[in-house]
């Protein structure tokens, strides 16, 4: 921007259009539809060409251990991983900064010297050696993008792949105390604030400092006082009204952000319960409610535009204001013969320069501190060491035949309520175990200890004998499988979902799981069999499929031991006969330990043990524990009565 | 809370959907034409001021210092005077703009949001609500963006012409040196932009795909640990950043081609009016102080034509955005309130008399159903997935019209009562239900905003919910959904119970509304519903045997039709698809 004020909104972007942005990303993401599910037609052309020009990248190459990242991370280190790319940009940068300024003074050469001392050769050499400065600065401008660009951008990408792996070893404790957005926040928009100080922020920060520290020189050999005299005249000022704007602008972004906010959640809900407005003639107070959030949002931005518009005229009465008193000052300078006409016009063409860096400065400032607060915040996620950790020189769990022994185990998912109070039991090989109880009696997470999603906080839990502690967890999770209560499908094909945990299995293995499950009849009904690409979060299968899919991916793992939530969310009875033929087959020869939500599937197991209060209260075969008339047996009568109509 | 109602939008588009998208937008800039030519005049008038200010440099220099037949505090104070005149000319002019903008887009947004409000189901079954919100949030921006800015860039851009015309007046030849690089600056900007939108596009899609990977491993985080897949996840994402790591060089390699050039030309400028002009200096033929002048005419002309550039792409995406809204505004409400109403007394009685109807998608709903309730009476629907009972529900409150035959409620057609008077007699509890970001205290409220706490409990402990809700620690007034409280599915449908029996609707129907309660609950909501149901027509689609239990009458839906009727134990006894659809439908 300069003194005569072009352009609309003031450091920091056009009036709003931040706010939009950001609510793009995390306002529509949350719905499972982004923005960009697909290219707008306007833009179609352009990315094809863009895409078919993207060459193929190599294989990723990543290592994965359990040992915990050192947390070190400093601006520092991720401006040195490319030494070259940095020397390089550095040079440009201040070939940049030098060559920027070289105009007016070349302009005042060729005034003084040329015009005014009647020296045409002098006039032409000035001319050309603005033009040659104007091709050079040009030149330098091009390397200088270009470098920074792909020193941020490999730099980042370097730090998403490490932060993520990162999310990977932490534990499972770590994903329910933090929520969900959280995370996401450190892979995604603080990242992207370090990505945006390193491509743009800290060469613009050399290149005006740098500027402001050669005009100032420059000026200062025409001529100190008046020198100093258009630094106070124009940098004070300017700094003030600058450092108002960042400030008032920030908090009316944030109103604007809040209000916005506001308006995508009235808008999304609306949308997704109109059924529910309309079934009971909720219409119109809804669309006066609309206007209301859509009129907080318009007095937001009335706010923020009233900011903008003082602020862009705002300098530009500053720099008129100085250009009047420079003519003043120096004007009469010139009179008394201490000035020439050229050095006078320089100043002027100086005084303008001194507006972009001044406010830049401001701007990088705001961008440099929220890219430290980023840098501070991956730091201590980088640092955070994972709860369920891998012991120095765990061995591989030998193939096991799948007896499990817990012994004196307490935990609690904080400690001062226990979930289990010194549990012990023990299961045979092959043995199918099912837990029942009330809600909350502990039952799921004796199921995560056994496959060791959590440590317990004393005893031990012990498969053939190994404490699940003393081995790697690789092994171990290859030989227990776990079926969660929610099966979760990841975007992919049919396949990947399946073989997700032995991906390079042939096709038979899949074929086999696939016909194990009983899910023949969805790959035969999708359009690519098992290359059809499921659709977000599986929502293209009924949910009896997904948990059949659930039970396939573990047939393809092959685990010795198999722990399986039961879905709580009922099924028609056709799914739910499927599903429990799958469960059944899948049983076979394994070692088990269902959480059973229903008692038709208690009913199955060899052995059922009813957890209540944090131990086991109850243990036996189904018909042991009807016939002694204990808790499980009331449990069953009263399910029994609730099936039959009443 | 005192503050009045927001206003209602000034104006909606131009009806006539074959006019251009501008002329159709023309009536919402009407409404505010005050304000708008308000601040263009001001803007006018900012630009003429300000154009003078060079001008008297140069005479300022050329008589007092070069010649010095004047004194030069008089240039001086003109310089001071009109630098702040210009200054509140132009804080009006933007203020006023910015204000014109914000108007503009409170009337669209309303205006579209009003629109979704009048839609009717079959209009939801086809849309996707995603699209819809983009189409509310970006396509309105870019619009509005268009109308409110693309007026005042053109101003600015006129008044590069006029400070050419200055220029020409001053030094003819030199101002055409001066101006050379302006057009090609126009034409390199709206270049660049198109240049830089596909990967600026790129980029944002490819962030998008790096935050779905973490999010799915922040959903999925147990299935990866329990398969140790982290290898292989961290090879997705890494996948995934190779991907923006991409996009961001390109985008640096096509930036780096563009803004050097893009940066430099007004300087090229510069370097071209000391040659020439130096060289008139000498001939004779010019004046120092026009070389001065000229360079600040030069940076000062350099934005609007390079916001040129941007105003003819913000045209093409406005145009492309404002055809997707109409798309939408365009949509007519396909039902509509009867010419003549009826309203019949309220009694309870629903007959169906050969009703027909297909989906938009052309899946079966009911094919020639004849069915009688009388008031008073509980009947419960049963039959296969697909065999059409819940399009019985909704054809009952009318969310759609039949293909064929006549809903009949208290004796009068659906399609002859106010769509309102309507939906207050038949009250619908759907299986998945919709609890809104608010207290649980309005969510029960809802068909019945004013209803006091009293009213609201008791509709609760008649749908089961009070005993869950008094535990909850700020009680009914919890928020709940997507920005509050999570409830689970079967709480989630006992709130929707007490909503539909907090209006006291003379026909409820229950759409399987009691699924994910368990079976313990659900007795205890049936035994609620029994004194509930005795003076009101229910219809409940059943898939269990004890919600069948409630019934006096069953229904069996088969293929659209209704084909037997009769008591629980009378269909078992005698109608063996009964026993079949039980078998494989109803849980025991």
């Amino acid at each position: 921007m300069s003194m005569f004020g072009g352009g609309f909104g003031g450091p920091g972007g056009g009036p709003g259009s931040g706010a939009i942005a950001g609510m793009g990303g995390t306002g529509t993401r949350r719905q499972g539809n982004t923005p960009f599910a697909g290219v707008p037609p306007e833009l179609a052309a352009g990315v094809t060409l863009l895409e078919a020009s993207e060459p193929d990248h190599p294989d990723p190459a990543e290592t994965f251990s359990h040992a915990p990242d050192d947390g070190r991370l400093t601006l520092w280190s991720l401006l040195s991983g490319r030494p070259g790319l940095l020397v390089t940009a550095a040079f440009a940068v201040g070939v940049e900064a030098m060559l920027l300024q070289s105009g007016p003074y070349l302009v005042q050469v060729g005034i003084d010297h040329g015009i005014v001392a009647r020296d045409v050769p002098v006039l032409v050499f000035a001319a050309v050696a603005f033009l040659a400065s104007v091709a050079l600065t040009a030149a330098a401008t091009a390397v200088r993008i270009r470098t920074s660009g792909r020193l941020a951008a490999y730099s980042t990408r370097d730090l998403r792949v490490r932060v993520f792996t990162q999310l990977q070893r932490l534990s499972l404790d770590h994903y329910t105390t933090e929520k969900a957005g959280v995370t996401m926040t450190r892979m995604t928009s603080d990242v992207e604030a370090l990505q945006q100080l390193l491509q743009e922020g800290f060469a613009q920060f050399l290149i005006h400092g740098l500027t402001m520290v050669v005009v100032t020189a420059v000026l200062v050999h025409y001529d100190a006082t008046l020198a100093a005299i258009t630094l106070l005249l124009v940098v004070p000022p300017l700094l003030l009204l600058t450092l108002w704007f960042r400030k008032a602008a920030d908090v009316g972004y944030l109103r604007q952000r809040d209000t916005i906010a506001g308006l995508f959640t009235h808008l999304t809900e609306s949308l997704n319960g109109v059924r529910v407005i309309t079934a009971h003639n909720q219409q119109d107070r809804n669309v006066i409610a609309h206007r209301e959030v859509v009129g907080a949002y318009r007095d937001a931005n009335d706010h923020t535009g009233r900011i903008n518009a003082v602020y862009g005229p705002g300098t530009s009465v500053i720099g008129l204001l100085g250009l009047a008193a420079l003519l003043l000052i120096g004007g009469r300078m010139v009179l008394r013969g201490t000035l020439t006409i050229g050095e006078l016009t320089a100043f002027v063409l100086y005084l303008n320069a001194f507006f972009q860096p001044v406010q830049q400065l401001v701007q990088l400032y705001t961008n440099y501190q929220q890219a430290r607060a980023a840098l501070g915040k991956l730091r201590g996620l980088l640092g955070t060491v994972p709860a369920v950790r891998e012991k120095p020189g765990a061995q591989p769990l030998p193939p096991a035949s799948g007896r499990i022994e817990l012994r004196e185990i307490t935990f609690g998912y904080d400690l001062t309520r226990p979930v289990l109070r010194g549990v012990n039991l023990r299961i045979a090989p092959g043995e199918t175990i099912a837990c029942v109880g009330p809600t909350g009696a502990g039952k799921s997470t004796l199921a995560k200890l056994v496959s060791r999603l959590y440590d317990p906080d004393s005893g031990t839990v012990l498969i053939d004998g190994h404490d699940l502690r003393d081995v790697t967890l690789d092994s171990l999770h290859r030989q227990v499988g776990v079926v969660p209560q929610e099966p979760f499908l990841f975007a992919g094909t049919l396949r990947d979902n399946i073989a997700f945990a032995r991906p390079d299995v042939p096709d038979e293995v899949v074929h086999a799981a696939v016909d194990a499950v009983g899910l023949r009849e969805l790959v035969d009904r999708s359009p690519d069999g098992l290359s059809t690409i499921l659709h977000e979060r599986g929502q293209s299968v009924s949910s009896g499929e997904r948990q059949l899919i659930a039970l396939a991916r573990v047939f393809v793992a092959e685990p010795r031991v198999v722990v399986l939530d039961e879905a709580t969310s009922s099924l028609d009875l056709r799914s739910e006969l499927r599903v429990e033929a799958a469960i059944q087959r899948l049983l076979e020869g394994r070692t088990a330990i269902l959480v059973a939500h229903r008692l038709s599937t208690a009913r199955r197991a060899d052995r059922v043990i009813v957890v209540d209060d944090g131990d086991i209260v109850e243990q036996g075969t189904h018909a042991e524990l009807v016939a002694a008339q204990g808790r499980y047996a009331a449990m069953y009568a009263t399910w029994q009565s609730h099936t039959t109509p009443g | 809370m005192t503050a009045p109602p927001r206003r209602a939008p000034r104006a909606g588009i131009h009806p006539d959907p074959t006019k251009s998208w501008l002329r159709r937008a023309w009536p919402i800039v009407r409404a505010h034409r005050a304000l708008l030519i308000t601040s263009l005049t001001l803007s006018f008038i900012g630009l003429i001021v300000q154009v003078q200010i060079p001008d008297l440099v140069r005479i300022g220099i050329d008589r007092a210092l070069v010649d010095r037949t004047e004194g030069l505090e008089k240039y001086v104070w003109l310089i001071a005077g009109l630098a702040v005149a210009q200054g509140v000319i132009n804080f009006l002019a933007r203020l006023y703009l910015l204000r014109t903008a914000y108007e503009m887009e409170y009337d669209l947004r309303n205006l579209v949001f009003g629109h979704f409000m009048r839609m009717s189901y079959g209009f939801y079954d086809r849309v996707q609500s995603g699209e819809l919100i983009s189409r509310a949030t970006s396509d309105i921006r870019a619009v509005q963006m268009y109308l409110a800015f693309g007026p005042s860039i053109l101003v600015q851009c006129t008044i590069a012409g006029i400070a050419f015309a200055l220029m020409v007046s001053i030094n003819a030849p030199l101002a055409v040196v001066a101006m050379l690089t302006m057009p090609v600056i126009a034409v390199l900007g709206v270049r660049m932009r198109k240049a830089i939108f596909p990967v600026s596009w790129l980029i944002q899609s490819r962030l998008a795909g790096v935050a779905t990977v973490v999010d799915e491993n922040i959903q999925g985080v147990r299935i990866v640990k329990a398969f140790a897949a982290e290898k292989r996840q961290i090879d997705t994402l890494a996948r995934a950043a190779d991907g923006v790591r991409w996009a961001y060089t390109t985008d640096a390699r096509i930036r780096s081609r563009w803004m050097p050039v893009m940066d430099n030309l007004p300087r090229l400028g510069l370097a071209m009016v000391l040659l020439v002009g130096g060289l008139m200096v000498l001939d004779g033929n010019a004046t120092v102080g026009t070389i001065v002048a000229f360079n600040s005419y030069v940076l000062m002309l350099q934005p609007p034509f390079r916001m040129l550039g941007m105003i003819i792409m913000m045209g093409q995406r406005a145009a492309a955005s404002a055809q997707r809204i109409y798309d939408i505004l365009d949509t007519p409400a396909e039902l509509d309130d009867p010419a003549v109403p009826v309203v019949p007394q309220p009694r309870g009685d629903v007959r169906f008399e050969g009703v027909r109807f297909a989906y938009p998608d052309g899946t079966l709903g009911l094919d020639g159903l004849d069915l009688h309730i009388r008031p008073g009476e509980t009947v419960a629907l049963v039959g296969a997935t697909g065999s059409g009972k819940s399009t019985v529900a909704r054809l009952a409150a009318r969310f759609y019209d039949t293909g064929g035959g006549r809903v009949l409620i208290d004796g009068a057609d659906v399609r002859d009562y106010p769509l309102e008077t309507l939906r207050d007699r038949v009250g619908i509890v759907p299986d998945e239900p919709f609890l809104f970001s608010v207290s649980l205290h309005d969510n029960i409220a809802f068909g019945h905003p004013s209803a006091t706490r009293d009213q609201v409990v008791t509709a609760a402990v008649a749908a089961g919910a009070d005993g869950f809700i008094q535990e909850l620690p700020e009680g009914y007034d919890t928020v709940v959904g997507e920005r509050g409280y999570t409830l689970s599915g079967g709480q989630r449908q006992r709130v929707a119970i007490a909503r539909a029996l907090l209006v006291n609707p003379p026909v409820l129907i229950l759409d399987d509304a009691t699924s994910a309660v368990d079976v313990r609950v659900e007795h205890e909501i049936h035994e609620a519903l029994r004194d509930l149901m005795r003076d009101r027509t229910t219809i409940v689609v059943a898939h269990r045997l004890a919600t069948i239990g409630l019934a006096d009458r069953v229904v069996l839906i088969d293929n659209g039709q209704a084909v037997a009727t009769g008591t629980h134990a009378e269909l078992l006894a005698t109608e063996p698809r009964y026993g079949r659809v039980l078998a494989t439908e109803v849980h025991a």
